[in-house]
């Protein structure tokens, strides 16, 4: 009788140790807590704390200040259907700057944020929209095939990429200016150097 | 006068017509799709409003077909004419729609119009994935190790008993036999079990204090890594983007998720979600927490202002000790790691959980064996490593074959320790 009360608890021992849930949801402990945690304020750490102690800081760049290696030209017209009409009038600066583009980075950043939707080939087909079947609800503006895209001024393509347009959202968070300009200048060479015609905009005539 | 045709002449111009328009049916039903997707799909979505509204059963939303072409064609006209729709629909949007005349032929038109009028749902297939179920295997051999064990005792038992019985049948009279808790021979076998296997497991526990391996928490939005970069083929560096350029990898911010959800409101097309503990996950509710982070209404999408975004709070999950220096651009631009070798098939992962140990043992091993790029004449190359003069002469004479990250200081406590 001894022996089957012995086995038992045997077993249900094994049954108890396997059943536990293999999920680990937390993250242990350590060693030295104080060499582990930083006192210092991390990346993304809260700071509400320093709210009480009369630190008020909003994680936005000080005014007048620019960010290290972009530049210093100031995209001029505001995110409304005026400064839409505008932009067409905007060439890149970093020609005007005779600055040489660095094709190679522009293609690495046109396939991370813009090949996405607007495909690889620049044909509108990225894998979010993927002939419709792709979750994308609208279909991507098609560089190389819409003649509407061709014409579009380089200005145009900075308005709509630094506040976004229609579905599009703004970019101007993930690519800094220089990047924004060197983008469109890559999307522009792969077009064929068609010329921007200047009255383009019309096609798409904001409301009044 | 009216020109008489043989009556033969007539039936078969009739059964001509006939066929060829017939056929012209097939062609514009088959490419009204093709031609919403090109000229349309920029703007209209089917089944539901974007930024142009639902076209399902566009037709009798119109007082005219005409009327209906007129817009399409140039809005204005519509709106000139005096048309009731054009004139309700023309606030639908602040985005004007875009003018095809001239753009679009008739039949075109009659096809896309006809396609979009007649649209229906098409009936949602999900396939019934199942969660994946952890690897049983351990389960199993330990069961058959104590049912081997529990048989070998009881074995031992009988053999003790049978040679007490044959004992006594011959006669022979032994002392009474030491029972097994009492036999020195076992209580030393079980002490030195005991120690091994309970020394195994406080060692690994010791060494395992602090360590993150397999850390899965549960997080604010049930965000899967495997829909956003396995299925989407999303780039790492589309959220991660300062992992290039920084320290930090990045958490992205309630604007980079509303860039694509600005859209995407809903989950349906991609395989059924579930959460680690087999629970189903609803995607569209997923995305629904994110709108209510971002203050964002998919109703009235207008109204939308992003500057009023709380921000998430996810769970970090991969942590260093304070007192470990890691730099991911050092790693991605210059190294040129894949972000895979040290985080794991985050492509394949629902939930993402910690990989790799972060110990130091792991990142030693790996600046021992990792060759460094170190021909930086070419583009690919890092031009940093042509101050490591003595190197290129030794790979020159053939004293080396290639240059680890040891080699160029990659195992110094100061690298990462300071």
């Amino acid at each position: 009788m001894k022996k089957i009360s012995l086995i038992t608890i045997c077993i249900a021992t094994v049954a108890a140790l396997v059943s536990c849930n293999k999920v680990r949801r937390s993250p242990g402990r350590a060693y030295m807590p104080d060499m582990t945690y930083s006192r210092a304020y991390e990346t993304y750490a809260s700071t509400e704390a320093l709210q009480d102690q009369k630190v008020h800081y909003n994680a936005m760049p000080v005014t007048g200040t620019m960010a290290q290696g972009d530049m210093t030209w100031v995209y001029p017209y505001k995110n409304d259907s005026i400064g839409y009409i505008q932009s067409a009038s905007v060439t890149n600066p970093l020609k005007a700057d005779s600055i040489k583009i660095d094709m190679k980075e522009a293609e690495r950043l046109y396939l991370i944020y813009c090949g996405i939707c607007h495909g690889d080939k620049l044909d509108g087909n990225g894998p979010l929209w993927k002939d419709g079947n792709g979750p994308f609800p609208s279909k991507p503006k098609d560089f190389i095939g819409d003649d509407l895209m061709r014409k579009m001024p380089e200005g145009t393509m900075f308005h709509s990429v630094t506040y976004g347009k229609n579905n599009m959202g703004s970019y101007a968070s993930q690519l800094s200016t220089v990047q924004r300009w060197m983008v469109i200048d890559y999307i522009k060479s792969k077009q064929g150097g068609v010329q921007a015609a200047k009255d383009t905009a019309t096609t798409t005539v904001p409301k009044p | 006068m009216i020109p008489c045709k043989p009556i033969g002449q007539r039936l078969t111009t009739l059964f001509l017509s006939v066929f060829v328009f017939s056929f012209i049916n097939i062609v514009s039903a088959q490419d009204g799709k093709t031609i919403f997707n090109n000229k349309c799909a920029s703007c209209h979505t089917m089944g539901k409003d974007a930024i142009g509204p639902n076209l399902q059963g566009v037709v009798s939303r119109w007082e005219s077909m005409d009327m209906l072409r007129m817009w399409i064609k140039d809005f204005n006209k519509a709106i000139a004419a005096g048309s009731p729709r054009a004139k309700e629909v023309v606030t639908f949007s602040p985005t004007s729609m875009q003018m095809f005349d001239g753009n679009i032929t008739e039949d075109e038109l009659t096809a896309v119009i006809d396609y979009a009028d007649k649209w229906q749902p098409p009936v949602v297939q999900t396939p019934n994935g199942e969660p994946q179920k952890g690897n049983d295997n351990a389960v199993i051999f330990g069961v058959i190790s104590l049912v081997l064990a529990i048989i070998a005792l009881i074995l031992m038992q009988v053999n003790s008993n049978l040679k007490k019985l044959s004992d006594d049948a011959e006669g022979i009279s032994r002392p009474d036999p030491v029972p097994f808790y009492k036999n020195k021979v076992y209580i030393a076998m079980i002490a030195i079990l005991f120690f091994i296997v309970g020394g195994y497991y406080v060692t690994k526990g010791a060494i395992g204090l602090g360590r993150q391996k397999g850390y899965q928490p549960v997080q604010p939005i049930y965000y899967s890594h495997k829909v956003h970069a396995g299925i989407n083929q999303i780039n790492c560096l589309f959220c991660h983007g300062s992992a290039w350029e920084s320290k930090t990898a990045g958490i992205p911010s309630v604007n980079v998720c509303m860039n694509c959800h600005k859209g995407i409101n809903e989950y349906i097309k991609g395989p059924k979600l579930y959460t680690e503990d087999g629970e189903e996950v609803n995607g569209t509710a997923e995305i629904a927490k994110l709108y209510k982070a971002a203050g964002f209404d998919p109703k009235n999408p207008a109204a939308w202002d992003p500057s009023m975004a709380k921000p998430i709070e996810w769970i970090k999950i991969h942590n260093l000790p304070d007192h470990v220096y890691f730099n991911h651009s050092q790693h991605i631009k210059a190294g040129k790691v894949q972000c895979q070798t040290c985080h794991g098939e985050i492509t394949e992962m629902d939930e993402v959980k910690q990989a790799s140990e972060l110990s130091m043992g792991w990142c030693v091993n790996c600046h021992r064996n990792t060759k460094v790029n170190f021909n930086y004449t070419d583009s690919t190359g890092n031009r940093f490593y042509s101050i490591y003069e003595k190197f290129h002469n030794d790979i020159k004479t053939g004293k080396m074959d290639s240059v680890t990250v040891k080699d160029i200081g990659g195992l110094e406590c100061q690298k990462c320790h300071y």
